[in-house]
């Protein structure tokens, strides 16, 4: 079965780095990237490619042109923009995905793809009927878990948990089958099971 | 080897040493150019008939307005539209094996009050025809080929072009100050005794003819043009005083004073600049008043764009901004243009921030320019084309010991 044809769907941002296990893509609308622990995807060729977004960022487009404060005598903070408007050209919002799985001739598969994602492919934020198919089975823990990350890993696997919670009709099976999917694979870890599963409230 | 840094050091220090000791003579004379300024206040009309009838050996600015005017800023309108164009260039390399340039302008479009947007974009472009890399007299008799200064104008020449094209785009309901970065005055064209074809080219049917446009458009619509120049060392004012204080009727430069070096009344402001001078006479925000640039080349080709100035004090800096005789003519334009420019040096951190970004877009890197010359020669190999480099340009590329 096909969820989510990206003809339909509204395209959020666009790859710009690219390797086998992550993505980034800059989004088109500045300061609007998918939630953490999000399902999103994109394409490569004949593959839809599935990613948990576990960072966004905001930076100037320009290495070495640094945001300076101006909203000192300004109201709000979005009055900041209205006032200058070329900050939102100059700025731009980008988020990383890491890789969890692909679907291939309709057939889903919970590993990595045989290729990454192309430069400047059109990524999508999946809607929930796609998240709940995507994650019957939770097969792709083990990529969220041993991976390595410049921010805690922990944290993205929580989000994730409880964004795709939201997919299912009863959350707390959910969240249930994952931490115990999480508990088998973290074995003697239990002070870090303990962590995450804290925050699946 | 390279610049030997610490041998430089010490001539830096004695540089400095020397800047701090003529401190306290640019003082003292500052405070004279001052006195004399207020003190000719009133002889308006003289000070007028004099700079008209002198021969002098530097620039004079014509008289308008009393010297000592001040303005205070007017207010901005609630929805306006900013647009600015700036230019950079890749010269042409007598080294390589093509003649060729590259000019690429960098756009922005800012527009503020309900509907706030943005556009920033560049336009480069490669010029390699005969007929755009060289001027040619009507009967092609006479050649000269574009590059060096006169590719600054005609970069300069490109920057207005595309300002016309961009103006022309705007809703004609939004008032809109358009800038350039840099002198409305062609001084590229100036000291180099070019043909006249040269001046009919570059100036008449380039410059002038996208001045004229915009002058067109002015007449249905709130438009103001002005190129802006930031930290300028023009002294047209300074040399008012000059005349002021010069005992001759009219002044004669070469008549009276050709045998005298450093001895002339005059020399008591010689080496001050306008900035300095109205950087005391103006309150931040105030703009001073309207002069004429007397320089050659605008009295005798600029016409109904003859070139005015006024100076504006932003801050820290005193900016010139030049403007052709129908906007210096139009209070109502000269007020969009103060109220306006001085609004872009707020929101830009003491410089119009429209002609920042466009700054920005135009940029070409020593690194842009290194990749643009090797992709020239790698397509021209491709092309199977006959590539020879001088033996000059290959050392300086390949470093050997």
């Amino acid at each position: 079965m096909t969820w989510g044809n990206v003809e339909t769907l509204v395209k959020i941002g666009e790859v710009i780095e690219a390797s086998g296990s992550q993505f980034v893509a800059q989004c088109y609308k500045l300061h609007q990237p998918p939630p953490l622990g999000s399902l999103v995807k994109t394409k490569e060729g004949s593959i839809e490619i599935y990613g948990v977004v576990f960072n966004a960022e905001t930076h100037s487009l320009e290495p070495g042109r640094r945001p300076i404060a101006r909203g000192s005598e300004e109201p709000g903070g979005e009055d900041v923009f209205q006032a200058n408007p070329q900050l939102a050209k100059l700025l731009t919002t980008d988020f990383g995905a890491l890789v969890v799985g692909y679907r291939e001739g309709g057939e889903l598969c919970h590993y990595l793809p045989p290729r990454p994602a192309c430069i400047h492919s059109f990524v999508y934020l999946c809607p929930l009927e796609e998240v709940e198919d995507f994650s019957h089975s939770l097969d792709f823990l083990p990529l969220l878990v041993e991976t390595n990350l410049p921010m805690p890993v922990d944290e993205v696997i929580a989000a994730c948990f409880r964004y795709f919670s939201q997919a299912h009709a009863d959350r707390r099976t959910f969240l249930v089958k994952a931490g115990k999917e999480l508990a088998l694979l973290l074995g003697g870890e239990l002070k870090r099971l303990n962590s995450i599963l804290r925050k699946l409230k | 080897m390279s610049l030997d840094l610490a041998q430089v050091a010490e001539q830096i220090e004695g540089m400095a040493a020397k800047l701090q000791a003529g401190q306290e003579e640019r003082r003292q004379k500052l405070e004279f150019a001052l006195n004399t300024l207020l003190s000719n206040t009133k002889k308006l009309d003289f000070l007028k008939q004099k700079v008209e009838t002198s021969k002098t050996t530097w620039l004079v600015a014509g008289l308008v307005d009393s010297l000592d005017s001040h303005i205070p800023a007017p207010s901005c309108p609630n929805n306006f539209v900013v647009l600015a164009t700036d230019g950079s260039h890749i010269d042409v390399d007598r080294h390589r094996s093509t003649r060729c340039f590259v000019i690429n302008i960098g756009v922005a479009r800012l527009d503020y009050g309900e509907k706030p947007a943005a556009f920033l974009f560049n336009l480069p472009s490669l010029h390699f025809d005969e007929a755009e890399v060289i001027l040619s007299s009507p009967d092609g008799t006479q050649r000269i080929e574009i590059e060096g200064q006169l590719l600054g104008v005609k970069r300069t020449i490109e920057e207005c072009r595309i300002l016309t094209e961009l103006a022309e785009e705007v809703e004609s309901n939004l008032s809109t100050v358009a800038l350039l970065d840099g002198s409305l005055i062609l001084w590229g064209l100036i000291g180099q005794s070019y043909p006249d074809f040269v001046i009919d080219i570059l100036l008449k049917k380039g410059l002038l003819e996208y001045l004229g446009k915009l002058r067109h458009l002015a007449q249905t619509r709130q438009l103001a043009l002005a190129s802006y120049i930031s930290f300028p060392r023009s002294t047209d004012v300074v040399n008012v005083l000059r005349l002021a204080i010069c005992p001759y009727q009219p002044a004669d430069c070469d008549h009276y004073c050709a045998d005298k070096f450093g001895e002339k009344g005059c020399d008591k402001v010689a080496g001050l600049l306008d900035r300095e001078l109205f950087d005391c006479l103006l309150a931040t925000g105030e703009r001073s008043a309207v002069f004429v640039s007397r320089s050659s080349i605008v009295r005798e080709h600029y016409g109904e764009h003859r070139v005015y100035f006024f100076y504006l004090k932003i801050g820290e800096e005193v900016a010139r901004l030049e403007v052709p005789q129908w906007i210096a003519k139009d209070k109502g334009l000269l007020d969009l243009l103060h109220s306006v420019v001085l609004d872009q040096c707020r929101r830009g951190e003491g410089y119009p921030v429209a002609l920042s970004e466009a700054h920005e877009k135009a940029v070409i890197t020593a690194q842009d320019r290194e990749q643009f010359w090797q992709l020239v020669e790698k397509t021209l190999v491709m092309e199977e084309r006959l590539l020879r480099t001088s033996a000059k340009s290959w050392s300086k590329r390949t470093r050997w010991v």
